[in-house]
């Protein structure tokens, strides 16, 4: 190793030694000219014991004042030299932002290099530290939010990564779920097999629907390979909704080519008969033709029912909203149904208070949801039986009601009556399209209201829907 | 060191078994889904299913007497062993009830008679999830939960008893479904004994956490005195 005494350290040692080489040259040479000056003088022997201690003592003298100012001035650096220690063990350990170093006077300037080299280091750590903890925050919320559950497990089955979505689908939370087994987490056979999968081979996607929670799931299965040697991911996509969408969509289908094929079949074994000879028979020909009509007609008010719904369900009818007192809306449509109430022996009444405010609505849809709502009433009601309509205000909203002392619905289909096709009892249902209640709930529900109903089988039902109060009268 | 491979070794047996579990699981939730579509070949399908859950069940059992045989686990190490022993017999008992299902849906596939399959769905749903909670429990050697599951059946006992008053008066109404109603009396049935099953191994959780063997089965007794 090559030694080099740095000139700023060897300085004040140097110059003490120059300076004890000085006194010594000028010093000595003067003490011994004196002390032969003397011996002649006083012609004695030349005593140089006193020059051999002068020489003694300047050494000795020059030596301690050379180590001393050394010592001091060398102690300054060392102790610069512990501060930056200090700061590097620290910088170690992590503790980056600690670090503030004073400048420093009258140091070495490799010192200053060091110092400054350090401190840049720490500027540095801080600065990518604080990239990568923004990347991460950035990474997490893009996990937490996201709507796929994702998990990431190691090539021995052990959890490692969990986001929200994927806690909530297996019902678990991270912090119990991260290092436990992918079995003990997803709990589901076709998932570990496809984990298993994927992480001997490649990406792979299936569908599946999971337990009694009945979740449709499409779970893809990717190896994380390179970037994380022996990881694989899965991703879980919930398509519940739109799987309940599709079937909601084919029960449609099946259930409107039943409808329609009923009614065909019917016309069908008529005409058929007619062909068949019933047409030279005058009087039983006209029974069968009003029998084809008669058909036709319930055929015609189907589809006018769909093409109406399909309408109202696209936002695409157009309603003549009017500021209108709730007791009119009332009493055209229970009037106009009181005749065919009484025809079959049920009792219909209504009454309004007087003091309703005013609603916004299009008085000739909800005269159809009165109309629709009463002739189910009295269809479901028994001969000598009532339905009464009224209303009553609550809060920001009108409700009207209509209730009846009929055969009732069943709780469990008190949900679905509203649904389109959906008849309680098909035998009673009859001639009905099943379309209607899911007319009204549409129409009622373009006006901002909800309708509901509630029933107690064998004793009756009532049926209730709201219409929002008109805005102006907030203020009065 | 081998006490690292016993515990090692009692983890992967309970993984196993909670595939096995997540096997009968949903071998009663598709063959439910297999009536209500009358889908023949669903039902099939968990005709292979169950050959799946017997041969695990027979290579769980294996591995646990190997274990028994090899590490001679004590205390509490042998209860957990003996306790899933005894679910994974459970286990494929719930399996075989899933076959019965599957085997009813497909005689029933081509009647046209109406099902009560809202009703049969519910139940299926509510004892599949008492299964899935009370393995779950099991991991989780969750004592609470263990008692608490078994409160559920008394739910799944109260749906059977409405399907099975329904479908007994629609028999007696309509005698010519005498034969289809009997079907659907044995898919309750069979519903009906997995939540059971889940009962006992509640028991079983019970019993490794505190080594007393307990009858869960608060209905039974109530049965007796009616």
């Amino acid at each position: 190793m090559k030694m080099r005494i740095h000139s700023r350290i060897a300085w004040p040692f140097v110059l003490t030694l120059v300076l004890t080489l000085v006194v010594w040259l000028i010093a000595l040479p003067l003490l011994e000219q004196s002390a032969y000056q003397k011996a002649l003088t006083n012609n004695e022997p030349v005593d140089l014991s006193f020059v051999h201690n002068a020489a003694f003592l300047i050494s000795l003298v020059g030596l301690i004042a050379g180590l001393s100012i050394s010592l001091i001035h060398t102690n300054r650096y060392v102790d610069d030299l512990k501060t930056l220690t200090e700061a590097a063990k620290e910088l170690g350990e992590g503790k980056y932002q600690e670090i503030d170093l004073l400048p420093m006077q009258n140091s070495l300037r490799e010192m200053g290099e060091l110092r400054e080299a350090l401190q840049k280091t720490a500027r540095q750590i801080e600065d990518q530290i604080a990239d990568l903890s923004k990347e991460r925050a950035m990474l997490s919320a893009v996990l937490g939010q996201m709507t796929d559950g994702v998990l990431i497990a190691d090539n021995s089955g052990r959890v490692q990564l969990l986001n929200k979505e994927a806690e909530k689908l297996f019902m678990v939370n991270e912090r119990d779920a991260l290092g436990r087994s992918v079995v003990e987490v997803m709990r589901h056979h076709r998932l570990v097999e496809l984990w298993e999968e994927t992480r001997n081979g490649p990406a792979k996607t299936i569908t599946m629907e999971m337990g009694a929670m009945h979740k449709y799931l499409q779970v893809v299965g990717i190896p994380l390979g390179e970037d994380l040697p022996g990881r694989s991911m899965l991703l879980f996509q919930d398509l519940t909704q739109t799987h309940r969408l599709e079937t909601v969509r084919r029960d449609f289908v099946s259930n409107i080519s039943h409808e329609l094929r009923t009614p065909m079949a019917g016309l069908k074994a008529i005409s058929e008969t007619l062909l068949d000879g019933a047409l030279e028979d005058p009087v039983v020909a006209r029974n069968f033709v009003l029998r084809m009509d008669s058909e036709v007609d319930n055929l015609t008010q189907m589809v006018n029912e769909l093409l109406e719904l399909s309408r109202i369900e696209a936002g695409r009818s157009n309603f003549d909203f009017q500021h209108i007192e709730p007791c009119q809306l009332i009493q055209k449509p229970a009037e106009r149904m009181i005749l065919q109430a009484e025809r079959v022996g049920v009792t219909l009444s209504y009454d309004c208070p007087a003091d309703l405010p005013l609603v916004f609505a299009d008085p000739e849809r909800i005269s159809q949801v009165f109309i629709n709502l009463i002739h189910n009433a009295i269809k479901f009601t028994l001969n000598g039986g009532r339905v009464h309509v009224t209303a009553f205000q609550d809060g920001q909203m009108v409700v009207f009601k209509v209730s009846d002392n009929g055969v009732g619905i069943a709780q469990k289909d008190i949900t679905r009556i509203f649904e389109r096709f959906y008849k309680a009892d098909r035998a009673r249902a009859g001639g009905g399209t099943g379309l209607g209640l899911s007319i009204c709930r549409h129409i009622v529900e373009a006006h901002g209201g909800i309708i509901w109903a509630e029933s107690v089988e064998n004793s009756g039902s009532n049926f209730f829907f709201s219409i929002p109060v008109v805005y102006r009268n907030n203020h009065n | 060191m081998s006490r690292f491979t016993l515990d090692q070794e009692i983890k992967l047996v309970q993984d196993e078994m909670l595939l096995l579990g997540s096997l009968a699981e949903q071998a009663i939730l598709n063959a439910v889904d297999a009536l209500r579509r009358r889908d023949i070949a669903a039902a099939k399908s968990i005709y292979a299913e169950d050959q799946k859950i017997n041969s695990k069940h027979f290579a769980i059992e294996n591995h646990i007497l190997i274990i028994f045989a090899t590490q001679s686990p004590l205390a509490r190490d042998l209860r957990i062993l003996a306790a899933m022993l005894e679910i994974i017999t459970e286990l494929e008992r719930i399996g075989d009830y899933a076959k019965g299902i599957a085997k009813v849906a497909m005689r029933l596939a081509d009647d046209e008679t109406p099902i009560p399959i809202r009703e049969i769905s519910t139940m299926a749903d509510k004892a599949t999830s008492m299964l899935h909670r009370a393995l779950g429990a099991f991991v989780a050697e969750d004592l609470a939960a263990a008692y608490a599951i078994p409160r559920e059946d008394d739910e799944v006992d109260e749906l059977y008893i409405t399907i099975y008053r329904k479908i007994v008066q629609n028999m007696i109404k309509n005698p010519e479904t005498i034969d289809h109603t009997n079907q659907i009396l044995w898919v309750i049935h069979n519903l009906e004994r997995t939540a059971d099953r889940v009962t006992n191994i509640c028991e079983r959780i019970v019993f490794i956490v505190s080594g007393e063997l307990l009858e869960l089965d608060s209905s039974d007794d109530e049965d007796l005195d009616d």
